[in-house]
């Protein structure tokens, strides 16, 4: 799985908002920039948006109350209902590259979720939080090198540790740090 | 064109060319009775003026047309403005400050009436960098973009500005102008509606100190906003602490003689919520719905009271090495322990709290922090933090120059006890 | 007799509990409403040891508290008032005794044994008691300006004590208080003053006002001629300094200052405790051991209490104290809190200490679990429980409260009922600590610079005229505050 960055995508849209005359920009940045909130997870965002987008638009433009119905099940964490609501649609082709996106963004979220608050878990809690099937979730849950056992359908996940961040080079921090010494010793 | 407007024209340019801008703020200010009686010609004098060039002039006449005549339904005044404060010159305009803010605040008042406040933003955000002498000074148009930035749920570009600490104010007084200060008010809903937009966004820390700020200008009188400011202090403190932060030392008198008593239902909440009882909690909600739903607060208040689960959690960490679900749910008061896995999940989520679930044994395991204090990044977030202090260190080290070298300041310090002593309150605060 | 007397008794207190409940409720709704049921106090014995307002207090307190003892207590306070000229108060006992007996006498056969046993209100005696009272005052008041017309000094400050004891007599404390601070002006020796000064305290406990208590012991304490004079009258001395540390554990205690209240306490002399007016040597004993219990540590303890050769003496007055003290300092925790127990009854009915006993208890409590734990690392907590008569699962709840109060450093293992204590890790804490800090100081400096500019521009909110734009202001907020909560619900 990669992850673009709509960042840029994201900017654009913004403005294109703010420019528009007469408050109202194209369906077209509204779904889209909806969509991206989703995919960065800022749900403030996109429901602040949801409500400041014209009546008309919504009205015209039912694929937007779709991505809003998943921003909802998002902001409640009910995870079958967005892997429902995510494949129950076609999207059209002004979104369907981000929406699907969306939807390996708030996989991925459950996996790591997953990894960090269970010691063990019910397949089924796994399967309802991935939307996998029980066979692919157990394949890919035996690909993490989390091992399940067969009797009770549990899993044990492994506490995934983040890695850190690139090394700072030495010099640069021997120079902060000179700075630091003689910002106190003063 | 009748002739007084002939005359104002032809005083524009011959200033203008000759360079003499402060006699010409001077003149214009006394315009305004003619501009007024004349506004039915206002727009061809706008015509014979250029934007940039005789931008005080263009500013004049734009107040007055924003004031004294009624909006029709094919009105240009919005692109006009908006072509002006794309065009007009920043120095002309810094000599008559007060004006252009004031146009300012007359388009924010148009686009709130016409109800298209997303048109406004952009360029609201554009007035400001042309007023403004740098980034950290606060304006009276910050406040415009705050409160349309709110009427238009539209808070990102808010956040530029509101991210900027503020370390000056603009003197917003004009040579000929009487009122020679900046307006508590607009300081006021600054402050306020950058709560509110923080609030919205749910960054509670910055939310709480745009708050804390409005509730600690110095105050004679009670001021409605820093009523609503108050209270929501009140809830955020809660929301974010856990318990109500005491309100600072140099706050004025009339926070605490006048404004604490008027908000006697918050101070319920916060006594009820310290209790870190829900039952308790939801009675006090209850008891003053009316009045928080009143104050529009219902909704954050709501959020208090689920905070409270949280926090009662958060406590059982402090104290527990391991707990059922079902054990977790009784103490905190939820109603079933899938509840409480739900709170625990989100929680840790939110890195709110450290566990881990085990659903075969139905137990939560409450971890202490994983070894957060190792490793590069803790290295990176001191560095960035000192020089954060630093950087501030330096800023207050400026200013205990700048008073050490004001004349006052030292007339005072060597033995004469002169007139007015600014300075010392500054220092002694 | 005595088995009858004991008969009415055991019916009048099963069933008047709930007929005088009411009334009780208006007589002194500031106390709690608490009954007692079986106290195994000596009342004749614990009434002989106080005299004056100090014993007709004590019983009124007994008699709102415990059905069982009323009747025998409203016996022996009527028979005490009937010395006195306290007419108010001869009355309102005969009122309570009257609710007590009146009703359920009725349909009792054993009516005429009764009534030859309990007093029946005298209203001759009350008519000439006041006359007498009245004819006193008039006397005393009479010679109180003779003296002061032939301005003697001393017949003065003399005369204003005798009028005041005899208001006090009558129960007139707000009377007896201004004589007795009137006497001040006439002192004329470091003696008088410190006199003067055990009148008023003595008055100012009846009335409960303790930070009066309290300053006027310090005004006594630091009287000079009373310190130097010391030499001569040794006795003298020593019985007013336990006067004074008594009535300033009293006022400490009262005030829940525990702490203090137990280092008062500590210093009586129980050779020279002689203060029926207020405490006995078994209250001073009582007062001052518990707590001392519930707010010393080990060490203190030891040295302060168990040490104490002149404190050991009070605590031979009571044993069951004494032993609750050693077990305590053994260790023994489950038999110490279990005597506790066992003598909760007795205090709660004793005027000044009941209002505290259940703060004390728990005090008592937790510092004994704290003591328990101390030396672990990890706890059974099936065993603790057993050692402090607990279930474990209240056990959990206490510990629970005292962890997050950060009086144990500890987490409990609910799983397996292990309580571990906490290891701390430096380090990181120091990290915490060190970048919370920060934060704090960035967010100071912060609001210091916008403040300092506010200040500079005089950004202020100004009286009326302004008031009104703060109105106007608030309209425009309304909008705003509107929509960001409609958003929000």
């Amino acid at each position: 799985m990669d992850f673009p960055d709509f960042t840029q995508l994201m900017v654009d849209l913004e403005k294109q908002e703010l420019e528009a005359p007469n408050g109202g920009a194209s369906p077209q940045v509204y779904e889209q920039l909806l969509a991206i909130y989703l995919y960065n997870h800022d749900l403030c965002n996109a429901k602040y948006l949801w409500k400041r987008t014209p009546a008309q638009i919504k009205s015209s433009n039912p694929e937007l109350s779709h991505i809003w119905t998943i921003g909802q099940f998002m902001w409640k964490k009910d995870y079958p209902a967005i892997y429902r609501s995510l494949n129950s649609v076609t999207w059209s082709d002004t979104v369907a590259d981000i929406m699907l996106k969306v939807q390996e963004s708030v996989q991925n979220r459950a996996v790591e979720l997953i990894s960090q608050a269970y010691s063990s878990i019910r397949l089924e809690t796994v399967c309802a939080m991935t939307g996998l099937s029980a066979e692919t979730c157990s394949k890919a849950c035996l690909e993490k090198q989390w091992q399940i056992e067969a009797d009770t359908q549990i899993v044990h996940p492994i506490r995934s540790n983040a890695e850190s961040a690139g090394q700072t080079n030495s010099e640069d921090q021997l120079y902060k740090l000179t700075d630091f010494v003689s910002f106190l010793e003063n | 064109m009748a002739s007084p407007l002939e005359h104002f024209v032809n005083t524009v340019r011959t200033q203008t060319i000759n360079g003499t801008f402060r006699e010409l703020v001077e003149y214009l200010s006394k315009t305004n009775e003619i501009l007024q009686k004349n506004s039915q010609h206002l727009d061809n004098v706008l015509e014979t003026l250029d934007f940039q060039q005789h931008s005080l002039g263009v500013l004049y006449l734009l107040c007055a047309k924003f004031n004294y005549i009624n909006p029709t339904a094919q009105d240009n005044r919005f692109t006009q403005a908006q072509g002006f404060i794309q065009d007009c010159n920043g120095e002309q305009i810094r000599l008559a400050p007060d004006v252009f803010a004031e146009l300012c605040h007359l388009i924010t008042k148009y686009l709130t009436e016409i109800k298209q406040p997303m048109k406004g933003i952009d360029l609201m955000r554009k007035a400001i960098a042309k007023l403004r002498l740098f980034d950290a000074q606060l304006t009276s148009i910050h406040a415009d973009l705050c409160q349309l930035c709110l009427l238009a749920k539209c808070f990102k570009p808010a956040l530029e500005i509101l991210n900027i600490d503020i370390t000056g104010i603009c003197q917003e007084t004009s040579s000929s102008s009487n009122n020679s200060q900046f307006d508590a008010k607009y300081f006021l809903l600054y402050f306020y509606y950058g709560g509110m937009i923080y609030l919205a966004l749910k960054n509670l820390d910055r939310a709480l100190y745009f708050f804390e700020v409005a509730i600690t200008i110095p105050a004679h009188a009670v001021s409605h906003v820093m009523l609503e400011a108050y209270k929501k202090y009140v809830i955020v403190s809660l929301l974010l602490h856990g318990k109500e932060q005491p309100i600072p030392k140099y706050a004025s008198h009339v926070v605490n003689r006048f404004i604490k008593p008027l908000s006697q239902p918050y101070g319920a909440l916060a006594a009820a919520f310290e209790l870190n009882n829900n039952l308790e909690l939801n009675n006090v909600i209850n008891k003053h719905t009316e009045v928080f739903a009143r104050d529009h607060n219902l909704g954050l208040v709501k959020q208090v009271s689920s905070v409270l689960y949280k926090k009662n959690i958060q406590r059982l960490t402090k104290t527990f090495l391991t707990l059922s679900l079902s054990d977790v749910a009784s103490r905190v008061g939820l109603q079933s322990p899938s509840d409480a896995e739900r709170y625990i999940l989100y929680m840790i989520e939110e890195k709110q709290i450290y566990a881990t679930i085990n659903q075969k044994d139905g137990m939560v395991i409450f971890l202490d922090e994983p070894d957060k204090h190792s490793g590069s990044e803790v290295l990176k977030e001191l560095e960035t933090e000192l020089s954060l202090c630093m950087e501030l260190d330096k800023q207050i080290l400026a200013m205990d120059c700048d008073i050490q070298v004001n004349p006052q300041f030292v007339r005072k310090a060597t033995g004469g006890q002169d007139d007015e002593q600014p300075n010392k309150s500054t220092y002694a605060m | 007799m005595p088995l009858l007397i004991h008969n009415t008794m055991s019916q009048n207190a099963v069933e008047p509990m709930q007929v005088d409940a009411p009334p009780e409720d208006n007589d002194n709704n500031e106390d709690e409403i608490y009954v007692v049921e079986n106290p195994s106090l000596d009342l004749e014995v614990y009434a002989n040891s106080y005299t004056g307002l100090a014993k007709l207090y004590r019983l009124s307190f007994i008699i709102d508290h415990c059905p069982s003892l009323r009747l025998e207590a409203l016996k022996m306070a009527i028979s005490y008032v009937m010395v006195t000229y306290n007419v108010n108060l001869y009355q309102l006992l005969h009122q309570k005794l009257s609710e007590l007996t009146g009703p359920m006498c009725v349909p009792d056969v054993a009516i005429s044994t009764t009534s030859q046993d309990i007093p029946v209100i005298d209203n001759m005696w009350m008519e000439t008691r006041s006359k007498k009272a009245a004819l006193k005052l008039e006397k005393l008041d009479n010679d109180l300006k003779n003296y002061k017309a032939n301005s003697i000094k001393e017949s003065i400050r003399r005369g204003h004590d005798d009028l005041g004891d005899h208001y006090l007599d009558c129960g007139d404390l707000s009377n007896a208080l201004k004589c007795y601070s009137r006497a001040r002006d006439y002192c004329t020796s470091g003696k008088h003053v410190v006199n003067m000064c055990l009148n008023v305290i003595k008055v100012s406990v009846y009335l409960q006002n303790w930070s009066h208590v309290l300053s006027y012991v310090s005004k006594a304490e630091s009287t000079p001629d009373f310190n130097e004079n010391q030499a001569q009258t040794k006795d003298l001395y020593q019985i007013t300094m336990t006067k004074l540390k008594c009535a300033a554990g009293l006022a400490e205690l009262a005030t829940g200052k525990y702490k203090s209240a137990a280092k008062h306490f500590l210093h009586a002399n129980l050779d020279h405790c002689d203060f029926p007016e207020l405490l006995s040597p078994n209250n001073v004993a009582m007062y001052g051991g518990l707590c001392a219990l519930a707010t010393f540590d080990r060490h203190e303890l030891q040295k302060n209490v168990i040490f104490s050769s002149s404190f050991k003496l009070f605590l031979e007055l009571e044993p069951q104290l004494r032993d609750i003290i050693f077990k305590f300092y053994e260790s023994k925790y489950a038999s110490c809190l279990k005597s506790l127990d066992e003598i909760k009854d007795n205090l709660l009915l004793d005027l000044y200490i009941a209002p505290h006993i259940n703060t004390l208890y728990t005090q008592i409590r937790n510092r004994a679990l704290i003591q328990y734990f101390s030396p672990y690392l990890s706890a059974d907590m099936h065993k603790m429980a057993v050692a402090f008569n607990r279930s474990v699962s209240a056990l959990e709840d206490e510990l629970m409260q005292l962890i997050l109060d950060g009086q144990i450093q500890a987490r409990i293992d609910s799983h397996n009922k292990i309580l571990f204590a906490k290891d701390v890790d430096q380090r990181s804490t120091t990290f915490e600590k060190s970048l919370a800090m920060g934060k704090k100081y960035q967010r100071r400096t912060r609001m210091l610079i916008l403040r300092a500019s506010v200040l500079r521009n005089k950004i202020h909110v100004k009286s009326p005229q302004r008031e009104t734009t703060g109105q106007s202001g608030e309209t425009t907020v309304a909008p705003g505050t509107s929509s960001v909560m409609l958003a929000r619900n």
